[in-house]
């Protein structure tokens, strides 16, 4: 009995111990939620991996520019959105960036003069297929923060570029499941509809649902979104007009102009449209919608 | 003041024991002698040369009471270390690990690390590599602590073969037998001071009393009267 | 300089025979191919990734390999004794400094060059090119950084008594250098007087340890910093270590060895 002593009392410390968690169990569930979450992730890391995520984005952005990226200590010059990621050369919002991105500066002392040789110095952005690279920070960040929406709109962007439409798209659909409202996601799918799929029809309704989902979040607020609503417009004034509808063209104009910019560019769209319209014969003009 | 006003001069070829009590001063006395600690005011000298300048060391060996070697080398490797440390060319070198290997019966493990020996077996790695340099004074502390009476035995046999070739030992023991054996002088030290020194016929003869109870009586140890 | 070398060939074997490397090394490869055989998006093209976390582990490997066997070496010998039997042999403990530095140092270049040889391989096995001449020259430069982080650890182990502090310590001092290092001087043109002059001061005091840290030029398939820019820092490297081997020298020389 005695040498049967010290595993009896470990077999009954290992009963307490079952018997204590079968009884604590669902008083645990009330307040830890994240051990029943599915996701090994968010059971590991909580909400911080939120601050993981938004590093990957930021890796995303560096492997774009080849290293070359402010430090936090030059958080004032640095990007403050990603719209360069997707902008082409010549575009307000390049050019805007190439501004941001001069952050360098003439070195301060001997020190810093030499250690740039150390770093690199040159802005460029990735081409010519390089692009894939950003890739994988990309989808480490949607991993860890599903709702973080430019992820899935830049990623789509670049796997169009890349020629891998069916990818971009199962990657905007994974989006539109954890952002069933979100109009970027929207605008961006419409671009894949309409671009790469050369689907007219369908890239009208995913940018009308676009549409009505900017004007459920953003109409209603002091500072609205009126870039992206100024993308969908256009995008879809330009869809209506190719495919005949000039006066829906229109109206999509009217409402870009309010968020353009450039509305005198936009006017003069809209008169050329009035001008083919009244030309049109008056049978072949098709209803407004 | 752990050591006081201490002279002393060993001659060549001769075997010296450097007695006392635990905390007498003995191994602070080896420590300036190897230049592990400056001594507050005076000098030593070993063969004439200061004993803060590393050459001092070139001809001597030198075995601690408490024998660490590293655990991750062989006995081999070990004693190349040390050889190399001296510079002895490497044909010689290999030469003098085989001896000494097989004079201290280690030739068996000698490609087995360290980790692995015994206490008895690093002590004999201990002396093998106090001999690497053949050097001419051995200071050797405690160099039978630990060991069976065989082992001790074997101790007191490279002792006295190094005797017979001109070799000059001091060492510190607590085996007054033996140091009364294997000594030709020996100093008596207790609390840091010099006691007494000489042959130890000499001072067998002067005290009337064997070597043991001249170091009671120095110590100033008397014992009880039986009841 | 035969005592230094032996000293030197005792660090490097205790490093081969102590786990701690190939457990780096494995887990480095173990990470590095896993992260490598994931897909994303169905491109087997993409590469950066994989070198990007490959050699971010090879960089923290090395520092703990640097960090961890420097800071044990001198207490070690201490701790375990068998300083005494080194010391009575005739070696100076300025020779006992500059045979664990050239140790520690040679290790880590033994180390380096079996981790590089893995990144190398991995890349070449994804991207069918081997700039050899780049690898090279990464590898130089981690090595000149990791002989500074060597002397400072080794300082730190003459000044402080448990290796725990002092490796701990010297990752702190590392990685703020390494992170914050170049920025110091914005910094410190920020702050008012006197903190300015304190700031400026170490700014440029400290070892700029992140001019050696080109691992973005690997990854983005840059030029490499040109071959006299890569000799100065060698330069730079080779006096800021010999300045803390100094030191090291001047503190160790007189501590008092007691048996």
């Amino acid at each position: 009995m005695k040498r049967a002593a010290p595993y009896l009392t470990l077999l009954l410390l290992l009963a307490a111990s079952f018997t204590l968690a079968t009884v604590l169990q669902p008083r645990a569930l009330k307040w830890s939620t994240r051990g029943q979450s599915g996701s090994l992730l968010k059971v590991v890391l909580g909400d911080s991996r939120r601050l993981f995520a938004n590093q990957f984005f930021v890796q995303a952005d560096v492997t774009f520019h080849s290293g070359y990226y402010p430090s936090i200590f030059d958080q004032a010059q640095a990007p403050r959105n990603s719209r360069h990621m997707t902008a082409k050369e010549g575009e307000p919002e390049a050019e805007q960036h190439e501004k941001q991105m001069n952050f360098l500066g003439p070195p301060r002392d001997w020190i810093e003069r030499f250690g740039r040789h150390f770093l690199i110095t040159e802005h460029t952005h990735l081409h010519g297929g390089k692009e894939r690279e950003m890739l994988p920070w990309l989808q480490l960040s949607a991993e860890l923060d599903p709702q973080k929406i430019e992820t899935y709109t830049v990623a789509a962007y670049w796997l169009r570029n890349l020629g891998k439409v069916k990818e971009a798209e199962d990657f905007l659909r994974q989006g539109m499941r954890n952002n069933p409202d979100s109009y970027e996601i929207l605008f961006e799918l419409g671009r894949l509809c309409y671009e790469s799929n050369h689907d007219p029809v369908r890239a009208r309704n995913v940018w009308e649902l676009g549409l009505r989902k900017w004007t459920e979040a953003e109409a209603a607020k002091k500072n609205p979104d009126l870039f992206q609503l100024e993308q969908i417009a256009m995008n879809l004034s330009r869809l209506e007009e190719e495919q005949g509808n000039l006066v829906r063209s229109i109206q999509l104009l009217e409402l870009s102009k309010k968020a353009s910019p450039s509305p005198q560019s936009l006017q003069k769209q809209i008169n050329e449209l009035k001008q083919k319209l009244a030309a049109r014969p008056p049978a072949a003009a098709p209803q407004p919608r | 003041m752990v050591v006081k006003d201490l002279n002393l001069s060993i001659r060549a070829g001769e075997v010296f024991g450097f007695l006392g009590p635990n905390g007498a001063g003995k191994t602070t006395t080896m420590n300036v002698l190897l230049g592990f600690v400056n001594a507050t005011s005076g000098a030593a000298f070993l063969f004439g040369v200061d004993v803060r300048e590393p050459i001092a060391r070139q001809r001597i060996g030198y075995l601690p009471e408490l024998t660490y070697y590293y655990k991750f080398l062989t006995a081999e490797e070990l004693l190349r270390f040390y050889a190399r440390i001296f510079g002895i060319p490497r044909a010689e070198a290999n030469r003098r690990i085989d001896q000494l290997l097989k004079l201290v019966e280690l030739d068996s493990a000698r490609k087995c690390p360290i980790k692995n020996y015994s206490k008895g077996m690093q002590q004999r790695v201990g002396l093998a590599q106090a001999l690497i340099n053949n050097p001419e004074l051995l200071i050797l502390d405690e160099p039978t602590s630990g060991l069976d009476p065989l082992g001790r035995m074997k101790v007191r046999e490279i002792i006295q073969r190094l005797k017979n070739e001109g070799k000059t030992v001091f060492f510190s023991s607590h085996e007054l037998g033996e140091v009364e054996t294997v000594c030709d002088r020996v100093a008596i030290i207790n609390q840091g001071e010099l006691k007494v020194e000489g042959r130890v016929a000499e001072l067998v003869e002067q005290h009337h009393a064997n070597l043991e109870k001249i170091f009671l009586n120095i110590i100033g140890y008397s014992p009880e009267p039986a009841a | 300089m035969n005592t230094v070398f032996a000293l030197a060939g005792v660090v490097v074997k205790e490093l081969y025979r102590r786990k701690d490397f190939y457990v780096l090394f494995v887990l480095t490869a173990v990470i590095t191919l896993v992260m490598g055989s994931v897909s994303f998006f169905n491109d087997a093209k993409i590469v950066r990734y994989v070198k990007e976390i490959a050699l971010l582990l090879i960089w923290v490997s090395a520092l703990v390999i640097a960090i961890g066997t420097t800071a044990r070496q001198i207490p070690a010998e201490r701790e375990s004794r068998t300083i005494f039997p080194l010391l009575a042999k005739p070696v100076t403990r300025a020779q006992v400094i500059l045979g664990k530095f050239a140790g520690c140092w040679l290790a880590c270049g033994l180390a380096l060059i079996v981790f590089y040889l893995f990144f190398g391989l991995v890349s070449a096995s994804r991207e069918h090119d081997w700039p050899l001449l780049n690898y090279v020259q990464a590898l130089w430069l981690q090595w000149m950084m990791l002989g500074i982080v060597i002397a400072f650890v080794l300082l730190g182990s003459v000044v402080f008594a448990a290796p725990s502090s002092n490796a701990t310590i010297a990752f702190v001092v590392v990685i703020g250098i390494l992170l914050l290092g170049s920025h110091l001087n914005q910094v410190a043109l920020q702050q008012p007087e006197p903190l300015r002059t304190i700031v400026y001061a170490l700014y440029f005091l400290i070892p700029h340890l992140e001019w050696y840290d080109v691992r973005d030029f690997v990854i983005y398939e840059q030029h490499l910093p040109g071959w006299t820019d890569c000799g100065l820092a060698t330069l730079y490297a080779a006096v800021y270590a010999a300045l803390l081997l100094w030191a090291t020298w001047l503190v160790f020389r007189r501590k008092p060895l007691s048996v």
